[in-house]
């Protein structure tokens, strides 16, 4: 064969996506903008909506009733990293579906799973990202003081995104090739994304709150976390292929 | 090398390929037909981006199967839309698809250079007019060299100069155990160098023979 070269394996060709999305991304700007452009307005509706000020062990009063403050905000911050997060999930194949790429990739001589875990790693790259700004502009909104529980909400963020990555980017391939696919996607995905965000706010509220990383660990919301991470990531990368066909 | 057995495909009510039966031997094959004769819905067939209602696709006796990647790796697939990424330019495209099934800048360089596509090779495809998306379409399909080549509507919106650089590239596909299947309204373009033709209507096949043994050419169905 003509300037064959020795093909690239599967970490060299999964690279190799993830570059063209990134390069992709950096042209359109059309999967990160948005994200952020959401998660930006619901915060600052928030700032304006939600009383300022140290909010550790603070009540708040609302319509039901009275709610730690904590747990308002953390649910709050995650109802608003759900939504972005799905703005830029419905986008994960988009870039293919243009001009027919996702037909001319699926004829790629590539482990399909290589194809999930490049989509699965940009969108994270893009959680990551909008979460670098929008935890830190909570954080200040709000008066939030993280800096003493950086381990925790670290540890948190990980396991929630990683997650929620997973579970996005395999219901968006399977809404892919669909007509309905911006409507299919939330259909899909929330009611599996339901176990997550609750722990993902139980464990965030009790660092609002202010109690000690030891405490926080001890619930047994990390184990859910943990669990759901690797079931799905397993069940995701192997289911892959089926879903794509 | 393809065989087709029974080969029925159906979007909804509509049959667009009915009960074909054939066989398609090695070299260029033109598929010709009206509009909604089942010439794309064919290709995306053998191509396994569409799994027929009932029938067989075979190629050389294995059954066509997308999650194979034996198959796909034989395959190299235009069809109405390029297939290309659209905010990337044509070379990084080229070389995106090259990585992807290991082809290097050699040939690369060859298949842009056989298409004359050298000029656009940083243009963003986005930029890019219809035929020379086409033709930058086509460079993908036929970049690793597939032993099954499928192009659908190459000459769309492609002046006489390009058409005839795409049947250069094509041409090589008439021999070396190949087979390049060409659905197109520009029978005359295809016919100038296809080894063998084939007629649809109604998604069945009303003519099938080989133009360089005229002696087999019949009536199929």
């Amino acid at each position: 064969m003509i300037g064959r070269e020795r093909e690239a394996g599967f970490v060299g060709k999964t690279t190799v996506l993830i570059r063209k999305d990134m390069r992709v991304e950096s042209r359109g700007r059309e999967t990160l903008l948005p994200m952020m452009m959401f998660a930006f307005t619901v915060t600052l509706l928030l700032a304006f909506t939600l009383p300022g000020g140290p909010i550790g062990g603070q009540a708040m009063r609302l319509p039901m009733g009275t709610l730690p403050a904590s747990d308002v905000l953390a649910g709050f911050l995650w109802v608003t990293v759900l939504f972005a997060g799905l703005i830029g999930a419905a986008r994960t194949f988009e870039v293919e579906r243009e001009d027919g790429a996702l037909e001319a990739l699926l004829l790629v001589p590539m482990d399909r799973s290589g194809l999930f875990i490049a989509k699965a790693l940009v969108n994270l790259t893009y959680v990551v990202a909008l979460q670098l700004v929008l935890v830190p502009t909570f954080s200040l909104l709000f008066d939030l003081s993280l800096a003493r529980h950086m381990g925790s909400i670290l540890a948190v963020v990980a396991l929630v995104d990683i997650g929620f990555v997973i579970v996005a980017t395999t219901f968006a391939a399977l809404a892919a090739r669909t007509r309905s696919r911006e409507l299919l996607l939330p259909i899909l995905s929330l009611p599996a994304l339901v176990p997550i965000f609750i722990a993902a706010v139980e464990l965030t509220s009790a660092i609002f709150a202010g109690e000690p990383t030891g405490a926080v660990a001890g619930t047994g919301w990390f184990g859910v976390l943990i669990a759901f991470d690797v079931i799905f990531g397993i069940a995701s990368t192997i289911t892959f292929e089926f879903v794509l066909d | 090398m393809i065989e087709l057995r029974g080969l029925t495909v159906a979007f909804g009510r509509t049959v667009a390929v009915n009960d074909l039966t054939l066989d398609i031997d090695q070299g260029v094959c033109g598929v010709f037909g009206q509009n909604g004769s089942g010439k794309s819905t064919l290709l995306r067939c053998v191509a396994g981006l569409l799994r027929p209602a009932r029938g067989l696709i075979a190629i050389d006796g294995d059954p066509v199967n997308l999650s194979d990647e034996a198959f796909r790796r034989q395959v190299g697939f235009a069809g109405h839309e390029p297939g290309l990424y659209r905010r990337l330019t044509v070379m990084e495209n080229l070389r995106l698809f090259g990585s992807l099934y290991g082809v290097g800048a050699t040939r690369i360089d060859e298949v842009v250079a056989n298409l004359d596509l050298a000029r656009f090779s940083d243009t963003r495809v986005e930029a890019l007019s219809a035929g020379t998306r086409r033709r930058a379409a086509v460079a993908r399909a036929l970049l690793h060299e597939p032993r099954i080549l499928l192009l659908d509507e190459p000459y769309a919106n492609v002046d006489e100069d390009a058409a005839e650089l795409i049947s250069s590239a094509v041409r090589p596909w008439r021999s070396n155990g190949r087979v390049a299947l060409i659905a197109t309204h520009g029978a005359k373009k295809v016919k100038a160098f296809a080894n063998a033709g084939l007629i649809l209507r109604d998604g069945r096949s009303v003519m099938h023979g080989r133009y360089d043994r005229p002696d087999t050419a019949d009536a199929s169905r």
